[in-house]
């Protein structure tokens, strides 16, 4: 199903008073990184115990 | 360097390794209300809300549509976890932890019931009613709850530090609730709906924290997880959905036309945050705990608000703030509990 006009207004508008710029992008790009971070420290936590 | 001294350097190492994974889940749950709230909006589930208000009323329209919503974040939160066991290898034990069902696996399906249908379902019922900022702040209750079902249910005790910790957290709690509901009722009326779902989030994130750490004590906790999520998806998928779809709910086409490429995504970092949240939070339980987990995890109230006004710019109302600071004075005393003052389980 594709995004209506009005989904797609109500989406963005989420994104206008944040107080970052590109918030539409950064928050993505933050879970990303936490993420990845997370994983890594599994990894080690397996190494070390 | 003696035995002893080993000992206590290993201990130190696992409390520490314990509080990182405490403010990983913190700051993963903290973010996850973002993707949570923005998913109402997208198709199908935007359109699915309009059309089921038109034939069954708003409120059944939002109920349905969370559960849709919550079916297809357990199904991203079981392919999230399934590449995190692949890199921590633990497949095997996925399979040796869900076929000790007496032992093992009925605690974590029971975790699934308390998280899945109440708690999770809860906080998107809160989120699609009153918001991402309301919806965090109530689930603060939750170390309340799973507390007092401790010491019920199997023993553990109450010291003075954790009742003056319950305390506070729970005139934290009035104070979002009453603040919330008066300032709406002078307004348009309340929603209801929403308060309950926040109701229901810290009752069922509660429950889950007791019965998980039941099973935690005999299972490799990525492995349980896993078992969890997978009871979790099959009660959405096999269960709750196609009971809607008698009832003459249109559930297949709405979750059919979910293959949109501004959904998919959204969905996925819905997995990578809560599904990795989750995984970090059941790591520290038996590190450091699950008092003191809690007591840690707890500070994604205070990351939610924070990731909530710096990418959406919501400021939440004074009656929140205040109300998510009792919380966290009252999680911080809970957690800084002295070990020596902690209760062992009888």
């Amino acid at each position: 199903m594709v995004q209506t006009e009005v989904a797609m207004e109500a989406y963005n508008a989420f994104w206008v008073n944040g107080l970052v710029p590109y918030s539409e992008y950064l928050w993505m790009i933050t879970i990303l990184v936490i993420s990845l971070l997370a994983l890594w420290q599994a990894r080690v936590f397996i190494r070390d115990f | 360097m003696d035995i002893e001294s080993l000992k206590v350097n290993e201990y130190k190492k696992k409390v520490k390794k314990g509080y990182m994974w405490a403010i990983f889940s913190a700051l993963l749950w903290g973010i996850w209300y973002i993707p949570g709230t923005v998913i109402w909006t997208l198709n199908p589930f935007d359109t699915m809300s309009i059309d089921i208000g038109l034939s069954h009323g708003d409120t059944a329209a939002l109920i349905v549509t969370a559960i849709l919503i919550s079916a297809f974040s357990a199904a991203m939160i079981i392919i999230t976890l399934g590449l995190w066991n692949l890199v921590t290898g633990k497949f095997k034990e996925i399979k040796r932890t869900a076929v000790q069902f007496k032992s093992c696996s009925k605690w974590f399906i029971l975790a699934a019931v308390c998280g899945g249908p109440l708690a999770i379902f809860g906080s998107y019922l809160a989120m699609g009613f009153v918001g991402g900022a309301f919806a965090a702040v109530a689930s603060l209750l939750f170390p309340v709850v799973s507390s007092i079902v401790a010491n019920r249910w199997y023993g553990e005790k109450i010291t003075r530090r954790a009742a003056i910790g319950i305390f506070l957290i729970i005139i934290g709690g009035v104070s979002i609730y009453i603040g919330g509901m008066v300032t709406e009722m002078m307004a348009e009326g309340v929603r209801w709906l929403g308060y309950a779902g926040g109701a229901m989030a810290a009752l069922g994130f509660g429950l889950e924290g007791a019965v998980a750490g039941k099973g935690i004590d005999l299972a490799e906790p990525d492995a349980g997880l896993y078992v969890r999520f997978l009871a979790e998806a099959t009660m959405w998928w096999f269960i709750i959905i196609p009971i809607l779809l008698i009832l003459g709910f249109p559930m297949l086409t709405y979750a059919l036309a979910v293959f949109e490429p501004l959904t998919l995504l959204v969905l996925v970092f819905i997995g990578l945050s809560f599904g990795y949240c989750y995984a970090a939070c059941y790591k520290a339980f038996p590190l450091i705990g699950v008092g003191r987990g809690q007591g840690v995890a707890n500070l994604y109230g205070l990351c939610a608000v924070i990731f909530i006004l710096l990418f959406m710019g919501d400021f939440p109302g004074w009656t929140l703030l205040v109300g998510g600071a009792l919380c966290l004075i009252g999680s911080t005393v809970m957690y800084s509990e002295n070990v020596s003052e902690e209760a062992i389980r009888v």
